[in-house]
């Protein structure tokens, strides 16, 4: 069965995000990607009956908010239901303890050790007990600790389903980027129990998600549900206007399969970046390896039109390495040659300002909201790049090669607030590409795009190594940079 | 009709635009009353001293803007120079500026002033106000500079500064367009209300005390009359000791509006702009959500 729900978000007369035949299937499993910042959690929370109505104006089925809120479907699925919100810090209460949090209204009482063993993957209660008695401040559990306790409480929600309510009871549990903050072994283990609850009675779940590469692990490890999966991808029609459309599955797993392009241009393969496998910062000591086992020890490497990728756990210094070659962290002991400079811990920083940043090395930031200047217009954001002044036309060209359509003089004059997440951080790529410096670092470039925009820019930066850039990626996307990248440029990091 | 609720409603909501307003018309109000009751010399005499007080005031903002501006760039490059001893000269005469309370030091400087202009230093009657804005400013931009430097160090903080830089983005540029110009000039505006209100408020006290007689070698009379200079004369001092009457003869209220307006008009001119300014300086920041 399936449910459509045609859904208007607007503030002072402004169309935030307007959506006709939002669908809800019933007992199946919908996964929504879609650009960031388009608008799949407003909705989700619209129909949840969670966003704030002050200052919104949110009409649904043509019916008020408040009425929405209180219809029957809506008061059903708030009392057996679990909505598992996008950052986890924002989900938890600092002033309770986490035991305390688990147990906590209608979580109370029901028995959570066995969900918590799983998702910790262990087999006593002991080291999960010492966790869930701290204070999420200022402990501060990992990101990755604070995601699974969320899913632990919806896991408690699906078993109070699942032992207590009728067959046909409705159902609705979101979940908002639930394995942003783990990484691929928690992510899989989230999965399996999602889907063997799913399997012991169906009910209502919806992943929003950006991660592309768990189609790859439901076609690889969960092929007998496929049927009752649904893939859906939102796309901008206008405006704050969005549309739903099938998103086919089969197309990013044969586009996984389609080797890129590795034959690169005419030029001098020079090493652009080589850097001593040994380096320490904050009092910690790293190394470089080039095979997974960690056994042998290896320079970070990178010639013109190289792509290299460096992999390592969360938390373990990838943005740290890219700084301290950026010169932004001044690291305890390190050794580098990049393009042709030697620097060293003893550098000053005045030497990358003058002779790397923009020249010789870029840098994409992680998270373009962050990174980008959101009160400065498109235009603005490329105005003071090294190298030549870029005038409407030119700049209007560099952008067609990420943005759709024609790119218009609107669009330059256009504050980078109002771009949606997905072009913010297109315009944080570009901004880093225009002046062309010889090495790119780009850390996280895939952060919020849609599957569109993952192959632009990739062919995009693929054009680049082209030319004889040098790229260095970092990213927790390694399906896709596995793909990406060939095997003897994928460095380890520990 | 809808039009004109609508622009009631945003006015209402917009309570800087609101108190803009309510001053504009509480001055127009009293300038058309005062033209009816008031004799035309002290009416031009209230003139003179409300358009030199705001004039002044004006141009302290003005220069405050410009001299804050400046002392921040300067701070802010020589603090990651090698060579400390520029930084620390520079916050040296900063923290000496800061140690003294504003209104000693703005009276200090008009004393300066009026010497200077007693010796005929000033050769035409604009020149001292210049002077005026600018010596009120020294003391003053300490509080502008403050707010500058702590929202660079906020976007400092920020990826957003080094994520421009590792572009190639010039420090210059980032400091000045992106983090001052772009993200920063509604606060700097703010600030800036808030000096105007400031500057009124140190220039009627300082012309109020040095008018009442600080110094015999100090002739006020040197200085541009402003409101300070003419609540102290004694024909205003005499209004303001009326409204003390109305308590033992409460009939007297309404002499107050006729026979004892250039006192009356000149405290008011003073106690409702200030209000004003505080009120629109609050509404700003309200709607800016600063």
């Amino acid at each position: 069965m399936e449910r459509r729900y045609s859904i208007s978000v607007s503030s002072s007369g402004r169309k935030l995000v307007s959506v006709s035949q939002y669908p809800v299937y019933q007992n199946e499993i919908t996964f929504l990607f879609g650009e960031s910042g388009i608008g799949k959690s407003v909705l989700s929370k619209a129909l949840y009956g969670l966003l704030d109505p002050d200052g919104l104006d949110i009409i649904i089925n043509n019916k008020t908010y408040g009425h929405h809120c209180n219809d029957e479907w809506t008061k059903s699925i708030r009392a057996n239901s679990f909505f598992v919100f996008q950052e986890p810090s924002s989900h938890l209460n600092p002033l309770l303890t986490i035991r305390e949090q688990l147990n906590e209204g209608s979580l109370e009482g029901a028995d959570d050790s066995e969900i918590l063993r799983y998702l910790w993957q262990t087999s006593g209660d002991e080291s999960v007990r010492k966790l869930i008695d701290l204070y999420p401040k200022p402990y501060r559990p990992s990101g990755g600790e604070k995601q699974r306790i969320l899913l632990a409480m919806a896991f408690k929600r699906i078993n109070a389903l699942i032992n207590n309510a009728p067959v046909n009871e409705p159902s609705y549990f979101v979940f908002d980027e639930p394995t942003g903050s783990l990484d691929n072994r928690y992510r899989n283990l989230f999965l399996s129990l999602l889907f063997a609850k799913f399997a012991a009675r169906p009910f209502t779940i919806q992943i929003i998600t950006h991660d592309y590469s768990i189609i790859s692990e439901i076609y690889r490890s969960h092929q007998r549900l496929v049927n009752r999966v649904h893939f859906k991808e939102l796309t901008r029609v206008k405006g704050g206007t969005v549309a739903v459309n099938d998103f086919t599955p089969e197309d990013y797993l044969k586009w996984l399969e389609t080797p890129y392009n590795q034959n690169k241009g005419m030029f001098k393969k020079n090493v652009v970046l080589s850097l001593d496998p040994h380096f320490s910062i904050f009092g910690k000591k790293h190394t470089v390896y080039d095979d997974k086992q960690h056994t042998q020890v290896a320079p970070l490497v990178i010639k013109r039109g190289d792509i290299a990728y460096v992999k390592a756990p969360s938390g373990v210094g990838k943005t740290t390495l890219a700084k301290i070659i950026m010169g932004i962290y001044k690291a305890d002991s390190f050794s580098m040659n990049l393009s042709g400079i030697k620097l060293n811990e003893k550098s000053s920083q005045n030497i990358w300002a003058r002779k790397i940043w923009g020249t010789r090395a870029g840098m994409v930031f992680q998270h373009a909201d962050e990174s980008l200047n959101l009160q400065a217009t498109v235009k603005e954001t490329f105005d003071g790049l090294p190298g030549k002044k870029l005038n409407n036309v030119l700049l209007k060209n560099k952008l067609s090669e990420l943005f759709d359509g024609t790119v218009t003089d609107d669009f330059l004059r256009k504050k980078v607030a109002y771009l949606s997440g997905g072009q913010k951080q297109r315009l944080n790529i570009l901004r880093t590409l225009v002046p062309a410096p010889h090495l790119i670092i780009l850390d996280e470039p895939l952060n919020g795009l849609d599957f569109k925009s993952v192959r632009k820019v990739l062919d995009l930066l693929e054009e680049k190594c082209a030319t004889g850039s040098a790229l260095l990626m970092i990213s927790h996307n390694e399906e896709i940079f596995e793909h990406f990248v060939t095997e003897e440029c994928i460095y380890y990091l520990s | 009709m809808k039009t004109d609720t609508n622009f009631f409603s945003r006015l209402y909501n917009s309570k800087d635009q609101l108190w803009t307003l309510i001053w504009i018309t509480g001055i127009l109000s009293l300038g058309i009353w005062d033209m009816v009751f008031l004799n035309k010399p002290a009416f031009n005499k209230v003139i003179t001293g409300f358009f030199n007080t705001f004039t002044i005031a004006f141009i302290v903002a003005v220069f405050t803007l410009f001299l804050g501006w400046m002392i921040t760039i300067a701070l802010n490059f020589t603090e990651r120079m090698k060579n400390r001893v520029p930084f620390l000269m520079l916050m040296f005469f900063l923290n000496i500026i800061r140690s003294v309370p504003q209104i000693v030091g703005v009276l200090i400087a008009y004393v300066i002033i009026a010497q200077a202009a007693t010796r005929g230093t000033f050769k035409s009657g604009f020149t001292i106000f210049p002077a005026m804005g600018i010596a009120m400013s020294l003391f003053i931009v300490i509080e502008l500079v403050d707010l500058m430097r702590e929202r660079i160090d906020h976007f400092k903080k920020l990826d957003f500064y080094n994520a421009m830089r590792v572009c190639g983005i010039s420090e210059s540029r980032i400091i000045n367009f992106h983090i001052l110009w772009k993200n920063s000039r509604l606060h700097i505006f703010n600030k800036l209300i808030s000096i105007f209100g400031s500057a009124v408020f140190l220039q009627c006290s300082v012309d109020f005390i040095i008018s009442v007689g600080l110094s015999s070698d100090v002739n006020s009379v040197m200085l541009p009359s402003t409101l300070g200079s003419l609540l102290a004369k004694i024909d205003s001092k005499q209004d303001i000791l009326a409204i003390g009457s109305i308590f033992t003869n409460p009939s007297y209220i309404t002499n107050l509006f006729t026979l004892h307006l250039q006192g009356i008009t000149v405290a008011f001119l003073i106690v409702f702009s200030l209000y004003c300014v505080y009120a629109i300086s609050n509404g700003f920041a309200e709607r800016h959500r600063l």
